[in-house]
């Protein structure tokens, strides 16, 4: 992953100046949408760390989601901290669980691991149906409030500002973790990427790099989540039930996995489907797995790699007719 | 009860859930031990033999007849996809594989909840099954008591299968040496869709009999095939004997825990799966997965 | 290119002067599996500075042996002692920090990232700051200082752009080893450095090494079957058969010894 070429910066840089000045344009409905979009986009590209950049392919990525979610809710309902420090103190919880999680995880490596993530994901699921007292249990959480603060501002808890809010954390997040891939850590993640034997015979305690970007990718899936549950006032127990977990593993292969903006691009494609498709028919869910699974057999670089290879033909066009 | 009759009942009980979990591990562990892949659908089509089996009981009228027919009928789809499908993949690195029979599972999911509904369905056992045997002088479901049965024969089915038959020697030696097989002028590939076609049937006689159990829910899949995965993570990859420990072991924590701490045991397995990963990566007796 | 029968005798520079403590020590070391024992009682000086060949027939325990000193595998009895310091049955990435690089008879690489990066990322492992999830400026050009000098010293400056998986049998052997001293390791352990390299490249690649090894004092533990090779670079040579010691000496000592001639010439396995 090379620099930016200036053309990709300047084309970030607009799709970011839409993005500012959505509100002022979109529909009501349109711009709740928008905000979804980008909640579910940093979840997904919280899972490409650790499935794009370290190759740690997680099916219990809903773990972390509903975690921030149920953290965020129990904060703003039973404590008057402000919506903002709910979010980030959430996230951070989020972060420490799964500094453990990562922890047992990385004792298995390939597909064990990947297994171990899914069985911590169903563990969760199975405690929030019976801590009821935290929980809810089956109803889960209700009339979760955007709670005003700080200094008693309701900048965050307007549809406008709650947007902004969001796409602060989004935009954060993702400079955030270009800064890490571009790291000395995202060297080594490269280096456990391609050859995890080499890396730790080259003297680098891979585990411990393995539990961090679990305990970094949980954090930001768990931000999102906790963005979700004063967005939509609830959390309930789908949020940490295994088809989400798959729906958004699909979201970054389809999108295009260790590219950080594929992913978004995996959430876009998601809702565009689910919103457009159940329109017309009950089996869309069907219709994305099996569009999952073509992408798996012919297209693995997801959308956004077959947008960059079009873009390098046509600049190869460009270079031999030009 | 007396302890001497409670100790019987929940062993008794406990070796009907391993029964199931076994039905589960085994046929995981026998497609693992020849093609090194994990089917990830794997608890998809214990749900299938559930549901399939639920329309064969409606259709005949007999729980018998679905007791064969689902495990056939599912496992000639397993073989079917095997050889239409599954087989091009074989090239492509152990995830690619993964998240396939990931979105299979996903398809097959939702596509179970489309042919029958949302909704969990129920499927009666046999009327010479239901009722109650009496355990020292406590009443047991002799529906347990045929499932504790129904896993001992079939464990010793395919254990003979394996170890006295034609077909178990060729199972065994392409699980050791795939290449060496053909170069004997077998044809592997067949006993690839063979054997995946005998576990996807496993699975599926797992899911008819747990089904007057648990009734057909969609909720089967996801716990049914991280069961499954545990079970061989504790007997180890590949191995048909560790499939049976592990069955044995998962279902006597569970079923004693959640006698004894019910809010645990969920836990319990977890634990004991972390245990066995932490002392023994490979699993009990397993080759490396 | 020089002729290698021509030079036959090692450097004279042997370090191996005065040191009471060796600098790599094994004691006994063995390696059991159930009934097979691999490595059978080892015992080796190596003193610093020193080229030590460690020679014999397939499945004598070379590999394994080295397994043992890396920490890739745990011994079953005997000790290993690095400066002074207990190593035996610390993890790899630990005794890999304390100084002993080593390359792999079967070539490891990242194929994806380039010849640079390959080299960069083995120099990065020795520095402070390896880990650091932000920045990194300062880093990566120390890396890449080393990197470069490592891949000029190998003679791969061309193909340093290219993907490692790329590279020729050949130069990938070579960037194995230009990983290893990127490292600036006080002990490299070469697992048969030119295995599959044509007579040329092996040639090129103890060129490389003897001009390497006579201008640092880098310890070395060398596993080949190329004679020739070990007649060049090696000080000091130690035969293994079967898992076990059978001679130990300089290089004429042990060609001339009856044992380690019935080994090879007699009894191949």
């Amino acid at each position: 992953m090379g620099r930016s070429s200036p053309l990709a910066l300047l084309a970030g840089l607009g799709v970011l100046g839409l993005l500012i000045a959505a509100p002022f344009g979109l529909p009501v409905f349109a711009l709740t949408l928008l905000t979804e979009l980008l909640i579910l986009g940093l979840f997904a590209m919280s899972l490409d760390l650790m499935v794009g950049y370290a190759r740690l392919v997680s099916f219990g990525h809903a773990a972390a989601y509903g975690l921030g979610a149920y953290s965020a809710g129990y904060i703003l309902l039973n404590t008057s901290l402000p919506l903002p420090f709910a979010v980030f103190l959430a996230a951070l919880l989020t972060g420490v669980v799964a500094v453990g999680v990562g922890w047992v995880c990385t004792l298995a490596t390939g597909v064990s691991f990947s297994m171990l993530t899914l069985a911590f994901a169903q563990l969760l699921y199975a405690i929030a149906f019976k801590w009821v007292s935290v929980t809810g249990g089956s109803d889960g959480l209700a009339g979760i409030p955007k709670t005003p603060g700080p200094f008693g501002t309701t900048l965050f808890s307007s549809r406008f500002g709650f947007y902004y809010f969001t796409l602060a954390c989004l935009v954060g997040a993702f400079l955030f973790c270009r800064m890490l891939v571009s790291s000395p850590f995202g060297a080594v993640l490269r280096g456990i990427r391609e050859n995890e034997a080499k890396t730790l015979s080259l003297g680098y305690n891979t585990r411990l790099y393995k539990i961090a970007v679990v305990a970094v990718a949980y954090a930001l899936g768990g931000l999102a989540g906790a963005l979700f549950a004063p967005f939509r006032g609830f959390a309930n127990t789908e949020l940490l039930f295994w088809l989400l977990s798959g729906q958004v593993l699909i979201m970054v292969v389809v999108g295009g996995a260790g590219t950080l903006i594929g992913p978004i691009l995996g959430a876009a494609f998601f809702l565009m489907l689910e919103h457009q498709l159940s329109i017309y028919t009950e089996a869309w869910a069907l219709f994305f797995g099996l569009v999952f699974i073509a992408f798996v057999l012919f297209a693995p670089e997801g959308i956004w790699g077959l947008a960059r290879a079009w873009g390098e033909r046509v600049k190869l066009k460009g270079v031999l007719h030009g | 009860m007396s302890t001497l009759a409670l100790l019987l009942n929940q062993s008794v009980n406990a070796l009907s859930q391993a029964a199931l979990l076994f039905f589960l591990g085994v046929g995981l562990t026998l497609i693992f031990g020849i093609m090194r892949i994990v089917n990830f659908a794997h608890g998809t089509i214990y749900m299938l033999g559930a549901f399939i089996g639920y329309t064969l009981v409606n259709v005949s009228g007999s729980f018998w007849v679905a007791l064969i027919g689902a495990p056939l009928v599912v496992g000639a789809l397993g073989w079917a996809f095997e050889r239409g499908i599954l087989r091009w993949l074989y090239r492509r690195d152990a995830h690619a594989f993964l998240m396939v029979t990931f979105g299979l599972a996903l398809v097959a999911g939702e596509a179970v909840r489309l042919l029958w509904g949302p909704d969990a369905l129920q499927v009666p056992p046999p009327p010479v099954l239901s009722g109650v045997v009496f355990l020292l002088d406590e009443p047991f479901p002799v529906y347990r008591l045929f499932l504790a049965v129904a896993g001992f024969v079939v464990a010793i089915a395919i254990w003979q299968l394996l170890e006295r038959t034609r077909l178990g020697l060729l199972i065994r030696a392409t699980s050791q040496n795939a290449e060496m097989v053909h170069a004997l002028g077998i044809d592997v590939s067949l006993i690839r869709s063979g054997v995946f076609g005998i576990g996807c049937g496993l699975a599926a006689l797992g899911g008819v009999l747990a089904a007057p159990l648990v009734t057909a829910a969609h909720g089967m899949a996801a716990t049914a095939v991280i069961d499954a995965f545990v079970i061989v993570i504790i007997g180890g990859m590949g191995s048909f004997l560790g499939s049976l420990i592990g069955a044995l072991l998962v279902a006597f924590v569970q079923v004693f825990g959640n006698y004894y701490l019910p809010d645990f045991a969920l836990a319990f397995m977890y634990l004991v799966m972390l245990i066995v990963l932490v002392v023994r990566p490979g699993g009990l007796l397993g080759k490396e997965a | 290119m020089a002729d290698v029968a021509a030079a036959a005798a090692p450097p004279p520079a042997a370090a191996a002067g005065g040191e009471d403590e060796p600098l790599l020590q094994l004691d006994g070391l063995t390696k059991a599996y159930g009934a097979l024992v691999a490595v059978d009682n080892v015992s080796m000086r190596v003193a610093d500075g020193e080229v030590r060949a460690v020679i014999g027939p397939n499945g004598a325990g070379k590999t394994t042996l080295f397994h043992l000193v890396t920490g890739v595998v745990k011994p079953t009895r005997g000790s290993v002692r690095f400066a002074g310091e207990d190593i035996t049955g610390r993890p790899a990435h630990v005794i890999c920090q304390k100084g002993i690089s080593r390359t792999f008879q079967l070539t490891s690489l990242f194929p994806e990232m380039s010849a640079r990066e390959n080299a960069m990322l083995a120099a990065q492992a020795r520095q402070p700051r390896r880990w650091h999830p932000f920045g990194g400026a300062e880093v990566f050009l120390s890396a890449r200082e080393r990197a470069d000098a490592a891949i000029a010293r190998l003679g791969l400056t061309d193909v340093a752009e290219r993907p490692a998986g790329l590279l020729s049998h050949g130069d990938q052997r070579l960037l194995e080893v230009a990983m290893a001293m990127a490292q600036s390791p006080k002990v490299l352990i070469l697992d048969e450095p030119t295995q599959g390299l044509s007579v040329e490249e092996t040639a090129q690649t103890v060129d490389t090494l003897a001009s390497f090894l006579a201008d640092s004092r880098v310890t070395v533990l060398l596993v080949e079957h190329d004679m020739e090779v070990v007649f060049r670079l090696a000080h000091k040579i130690t035969v293994l058969h079967r898992g076990g010691v059978i001679a130990d000496g300089t290089p004429a000592e042990v060609k001339a010894n009856a044992r380690v001639q019935e080994a090879y010439l007699g009894g191949m396995e």
